[in-house]
């Protein structure tokens, strides 16, 4: 029987996963404060409750989810006037890391701003797709939903940031 | 552009870093409910439910209460000829009640509280009418 996670296996879970899941969530969340919120919701419920990780394969498919649904209820308690404030925000949230290369940089900004025009399902399947390297199956498992949504939500995703970054794209390469 | 260069292009991209000062932040926060053991998963959501204003939920609660009671005070049996005519209409306390619940409606839903409805003039009675009539 595996014994519950310890605070040094707090630890380890963080330094393990933190990293993958405030990636996810800034994408999916565009806000860093409610990142960081729902980061910590995470780690206090897993703190709390350790046998949720129990027998769990995939801890980093798991814990995507439960940021993936925490993410939700934080967004769905939104009031409509706090999301038309945030919608201005939206657009300034940089997801990557600066570059020194000047045409590499603005690639980054633009890409970041067109993840943000996505609907927030679209984004967390791309998200998954590109940057976590998770298959359909996995994404289909991790945000509740069928194979083929996951697969057509990718493909929806892909084209509008296509058609977003198609000026940019040609121009640096 | 290529499919598959344009999605390698994104991949490409790495996702910006974690604040380094959050770790020390989350984890304390973690041991601590840790040490302190499971604990309803949903507490925080109440709060959530109430808010932004339990007092306007309580005085909308009472609203409804007091409308209920008027109404059943003023309510007649069916069987009684009075029942038979038109509704009478509603009684000033009842007007009043009404307006109450309509400011804490808007106050809940943050609106600037609309102009003031028309008001509605209580239907005359027939005779009264006819001798307005007359005078002009």
């Amino acid at each position: 029987m595996r014994r519950p996670p310890s605070f040094l296996d707090l630890a380890e879970l963080y330094d393990s996963h933190a990293q993958a899941l405030f990636g996810f969530l800034l994408n999916f969340m565009r806000d860093e404060e409610d990142t960081q919120d729902v980061l910590q919701e995470v780690f206090l419920r897993i703190g709390r409750r350790p046998e949720l990780l129990d027998g769990v394969r995939d801890r980093r498919g798991f814990l995507i989810r439960l940021s993936h649904n925490l993410a939700i209820d934080l967004m769905r308690r939104r009031t409509t006037r706090e999301k038309t404030l945030e919608r201005v925000r939206f657009e300034s949230i940089p997801l990557f890391a600066s570059s020194s290369d000047p045409d590499e940089n603005a690639f980054r900004m633009a890409l970041s701003e067109a993840m943000g025009e996505l609907p927030p399902d679209q984004r967390a399947v791309v998200h998954l797709k590109l940057w976590e390297g998770l298959t359909f199956d996995a994404i289909a498992e991790v945000l509740g939903v069928s194979l083929n949504t996951a697969a057509s939500r990718y493909r929806y995703g892909i084209d509008k940031l296509r058609h977003h970054l198609r000026p940019l794209y040609d121009e640096i390469k | 552009m290529n499919s598959d260069e344009f999605e390698q292009r994104l991949r490409r991209q790495p996702i910006r870093t974690i604040p380094e000062e959050w770790r020390t932040q989350i984890l304390r926060s973690a041991a601590v409910s840790q040490s302190a053991g499971p604990m309803k998963e949903h507490s925080f959501s109440w709060r959530e439910l109430f808010w932004p204003s339990p007092h306007a939920w309580a005085g909308l609660a009472a609203v409804w209460a007091v409308i209920l009671v008027l109404n059943v005070a003023s309510s007649e049996s069916t069987t009684s000829p009075v029942a038979q005519l038109p509704p009478a209409p509603p009684s000033p306390q009842i007007l009043i009640a009404l307006e109450l619940q309509r400011q804490l409606r808007a106050e809940l839903m943050e609106i600037p509280e609309a102009a003031k409805p028309e008001k509605v003039e209580p239907a005359r009675p027939r005779s009264e009418a006819v001798a307005t009539n007359h005078h002009v």
